[in-house]
């Protein structure tokens, strides 16, 4: 019975979480704005709306198009269900650091190559910026995830979330470093607002947006939702992170520890939101550095992480 | 092992010091100088604290007023003077200089591990880690910008280091030494400070990259 | 605080008089005498400490001074009183060749002067390692004014170069300092010390790996300012690009002030026993330090800068001098290679004068302009290099003589090789200068004043080669 329980809330976040997190980012730059914006569950709607709708389909398309979307979307579903991003997952799966990272690769590949099957010119150079974005930032998570694994002595996510440690001030420290370096990476991994405007209306400065010009209809409502899933999956797994880095977080039950996670990613949308409403986007060739600074965010934790490992 | 807070104060200095190596706004080295000096300031006061050493606490307001709000509003007002806002590149692009700064900090812990403890609490290992640590990357600094204004934040980082190493290996130093080398630093920034307007004048650039009319044939 | 205001009443004196209203034709007057008077009452309070050999002479809690540091004292009160001197007549010939730089400047010029030769003294005066920096530090800045002096683009680049390389070398010496100070709190002196005596009483009790430390990084940062080899850049430029008068100072005094500091240290753990430390590390600088300067020489297309790398090579011989652990012999090469040097800088300073250019290849003739200029110029070089009359010759022999084991003989060669290379290259470069047809018209200058002072110095450093100088150093 509790285990049917577990697999009904498990189904329920991952269906409503992604939904709430994109529906608390635009509600929170709405309410800074000084509009009243769309509730909060405006992204239900949306996604209902949007495949009822018909769907309209290039004549120079192949199947890729179509395929693409429907593999990334499968791709993130599987994601979901391997990483750790809720601490109240009903099983627990072994999940390599390597392979979730290459996963997450594996389904912009599918991104990629859908906006390139789409022919135009603005998806063909949306298709490239997102490739550069995405090498430049793929070390950075790595290392992030990388620096957790030397610290806790292995390289599964499932048992680096799940750790139970007497917390010293490394541990915080190493914690923080990863969670900090994680969720920067995640708003250049989702095309979020340092490197790129999500609600631009100039092609030209677009970069996740151009992609997915061409898709319309129930194309379009998968490609968002695993969008949304994915934004819940990274701000999930910087939570934990977070949450992890106070000691006492190891010692409440499971039911305060899951509310707490999910508390934890609507806060740190609800930061994304506050971030996009009062910063700019940064220029292209500024990009670069901002991943750069992540990335010896990254560094520093795995450096503290090896530093830990020594001194024992 | 215990790490005391004047450890952890020293040690986030170190690490804002080596962001500092990671942008070229000069405005925005100058407040990540600014904020690792106060650190300090702060990792004084611990330590004041811990020694229950009043003296120290005279220093920690002393560098608090005089390093990080004097002298980072001179700079800035010396950078609006003289109208140059970014420095004109490195030597290594700034996020790979970062990055060497941060393997450094690494390497100044491996460095000081051999240093025997001083009396007092904590091992002063992270102290001096953090001090050799800020030294590296002043010199990092000092090598590889063009600007004859970020050498001196670069020369300013390295004092600071040689400070942090002072303060966490010795046990107070004496006042009217402190107070000699306080001055002395001073003087020699605020003199630099001043040769910039004139190389600005002089040669309507302050590119240290391009001073080399005395070189060797 | 009698002390105090005995040292330096008459120095703020003089800084005082030059920021008045006072005309320059009148300050020319009086700053010699100010400084003459400087060195009197520097002779005056060091007297006891000359007399006695092996005793301190205290004046107040971190100033005393014992023999050698007295001799340091009056060599380079006496330098900078003769340099002042020569610097009056030096400006007044400036105005001669229709070189008329601003009256403020020159009076700027006397006020730092004075500054900086105080900051010098008390080098020599503190025997507190902190006070030390801090005088090391303050002669750095004093003297950056004086490079600064003609305020074009080439002085502004070498002071600038000059400022930097210093003050993060300095900065270097201070992390030495510090090392040393932690090494003293490891049990050897309750609460450590910075006092030298304590220090060098005290050496066996040193925490060894914190003093080794502190050493090398004291060797480094006193090194960059003595200009020892790879980390000499500044120095030419420094020395090339500064009046006369102040090239002067900067290499007959300064350069010893920093020598001094590493002498000092060097005495701590020369006394601790770590000889790898205490004799190899300077020793093999030194020589390497000379031997990289004489290549250097052979080259140059500046005067004042071929005199700027003889001074690195003569620094090396003295750090050679330092390592042997031998101060009086120190302290006889620093003698004899100040006198030469000064009069060498302050002749090429009349020359460029006069020639208009710093050029080797533009000066010529010297020996037909003015003949007593090229005699006392031939004999100041001969003096330079270690010609048998000159004090530097015996000076030169003596730490030759004192190299013992295998590593100080080998040195020894080095700098044998060294010395060998640099004379010729100076008599080459001077050969040049002062035969053949002089190239363009050349401004006459009094001869008189403009002679005298080099004369002086010149004969001086013959009477330290000749006479009985030496035993007074080594009984």
């Amino acid at each position: 019975m509790t285990a049917l329980l577990h697999w009904l809330t498990f189904l329920l976040s991952i269906i409503l979480l992604p939904v709430l997190t994109l529906g608390t980012i635009r509600k929170t730059k709405a309410r800074l704005q000084n509009r009243i914006g769309p509730p909060i569950c405006q992204p239900i709607y949306d996604l209902v709306k949007l495949s009822r709708k018909g769907e309209t389909i290039s004549s120079t398309m192949c199947g890729v198009f179509r395929l693409s979307s429907l593999l990334a979307f499968a791709d993130i579903l599987v994601l979901a269900w391997l990483t750790p991003w809720l601490c109240f997952k009903p099983w627990a799966p072994h999940s390599n650091i390597f392979m979730v990272v290459y996963l997450f690769a594996f389904a912009r590949m599918f991104t990629l190559l859908g906006s390139l099957d789409s022919g135009s010119a603005f998806g063909a150079f949306s298709a490239s910026r997102e490739a550069t974005l995405s090498l430049l930032v793929e070390p950075a998570v790595l290392l992030a995830l990388v620096s957790l694994g030397i610290f806790f002595g292995s390289s599964d996510l499932r048992v680096i979330f799940s750790h139970q440690t007497n917390q010293t001030f490394t541990d915080s420290a190493i914690w923080i470093a990863a969670g900090l370096a994680i969720f920067f990476s995640s708003l250049v991994e989702l095309s979020r607002m340092p490197v790129d405007d999500p609600t631009t209306h100039l092609e030209l400065t677009m970069i996740h947006e151009a992609m997915i010009l061409e898709a319309s209809g129930r194309n379009l409502a998968l490609i968002e939702f695993a969008h949304a899933l994915k934004m819940s999956i990274f701000f999930g797994l910087a939570s934990q992170c977070f949450l992890r880095a106070f000691p006492q977080f190891n010692t409440f039950n499971v039911y305060s520890q899951g509310g707490l996670n999910i508390v934890g990613i609507l806060g740190l949308a609800l930061f994304v939101g506050l971030l996009e409403s009062l910063i700019v986007k940064l220029q292209w060739r500024k990009v670069p550095e901002f991943i750069a600074y992540i990335l010896s965010l990254s560094l520093i934790a795995s450096l503290a992480a090896i530093g830990a490992g020594v001194i024992k | 092992m215990t790490v005391t807070a004047t450890e952890i104060c020293v040690l986030t200095a170190a690490l804002l010091a080596c962001l500092i190596v990671g942008s070229l706004h000069l405005k925005v080295n100058l407040w990540l100088y600014a904020m690792s000096t106060l650190f300090i300031a702060l990792a004084t006061a611990a330590a004041a604290l811990e020694h229950s050493e009043t003296g120290l606490f005279v220093i920690a307001i002393l560098i608090a007023l005089l390093k990080s709000i004097a002298i980072p509003k001179f700079f800035s007002w010396a950078i609006d003077k003289l109208h140059v806002y970014r420095d004109l590149g490195a030597i290594i692009a700034p996020p790979l200089a970062m990055h060497a700064a941060i393997l450094l900090f690494s390497l100044s812990f491996i460095l000081t591990k051999e240093i025997p403890s001083p009396a007092g609490p904590g091992n002063g290992w992270f102290g001096a880690a953090g001090g050799i640590s800020l030294v590296f990357t002043g010199l990092l600094l000092m090598l590889t910008r063009r600007l004859a204004i970020s050498q001196i934040f670069g020369f300013l980082v390295i004092e600071n280091g040689i400070y942090v190493f002072a303060l966490t290996q010795t046990k107070g130093m004496p006042l009217m030494v402190e107070m000699g080398i306080l001055l002395d630093v001073l003087v020699g920034v605020m003199v630099s400070g001043l040769l910039l307007f004139k190389i600005q004048k002089s040669f309507e650039h302050i590119d240290v990259g391009q001073l080399t009319q005395l070189k060797e044939p | 605080m009698n002390f105090f205001i005995s040292v330096t009443a008459i120095p703020l004196a003089t800084v005082i008089l030059s920021l008045t209203k006072l005309k320059v034709e009148q300050l020319r007057l009086v700053v010699p005498v100010m400084s003459w008077l400087q060195f009197g009452v520097l002779t005056f309070l060091s007297l006891p400490a000359l007399q006695n050999n092996h005793s301190f002479l205290t004046f107040s809690v971190d100033f005393s001074i014992e023999k050698i540091g007295a001799c340091f004292l009056l060599l380079t009160n006496f330098i900078a009183a003769a340099s002042i001197t020569h610097a009056t007549c030096f400006f007044a010939n400036e105005k001669l060749v229709g070189r008329g730089e601003d009256p403020q400047h020159e009076k700027l010029y006397y006020a730092a002067c004075a500054l900086f030769v105080t900051a010098m003294s008390f080098v020599f005066l503190s025997d507190n390692l902190g006070l030390l920096w801090v005088s090391i530090e303050a002669t750095t800045l004093f003297s950056a004014a004086l490079v600064y002096f003609s305020r074009d683009k080439h002085s502004l680049e070498a002071t600038w170069k000059y400022l930097i390389i210093c003050s993060v070398g300095i900065a270097f010496a201070l992390l030495g300092i510090i090392l040393i100070f932690a090494s003293s709190q490891h049990g050897a002196i309750a609460g450590g010390s910075l006092s030298l005596r304590l220090l060098v009483d005290h050496a066996n009790e040193l925490q060894p790996k914190l003093l080794q430390f502190g050493y090398i990084f004291c060797l480094l940062g006193f090194g960059t300012k003595a200009g020892v080899f790879p980390l000499h850049t500044w120095l030419p430029d420094a020395h090339s690009e500064a009046p006369a008068p102040a090239s002067a100072l900067l290499s007959g005094a300064l350069l010893n002030c920093a020598l001094f500091s590493i002498c000092r240290v060097t005495e701590i753990i020369q006394v601790s026993g770590h000889s790898f430390f205490a004799t190899f590390l300077p020793i093999s600088w030194g020589a390497l330090t000379a031997l990289a300067a004489s290549f250097f020489l052979i080259h140059q297309v500046g005067i004042k800068r071929l005199w700027a790398y003889s001074s690195i090579e003569n620094v090396g011989i003295m750090l050679v001098a330092i390592g042997l652990g031998s101060p009086p012999l120190f302290f006889f090469q620093a003698l004899n290679h100040s006198l030469a040097k000064v009069a060498l800088f302050l002749l090429s300073g009349n020359i460029i004068q006069s020639a208009g250019t710093k050029e080797l290849k533009q000066i010529k003739g010297i020996l037909q302009v003015s003949p007593s200029w090229g005699i006392t110029f031939a004999a100041a070089a001969a003096a330079v290099t270690g010609m048998p009359p000159f004090g530097s010759f015996v000076a030169e022999w003596m730490i030759l003589s004192h190299c013992g084991d295998l590593v100080q003989r080998i040195a020894a060669g080095v700098l044998l090789f060294a010395l060998a290379l640099s004379f010729i290259a100076v008599s080459l470069h001077v050969g040049r200068i002062l035969w053949g047809k002089p190239k363009h018209q050349i401004a006459v200058l009094p001869t008189f004043s403009s002679t005298l002072i080099p004369l002086l110095l010149c004969i001086f450093s013959l009477l330290a080669g000749s006479t009985c100088l030496p035993t007074f150093f080594f009984d």
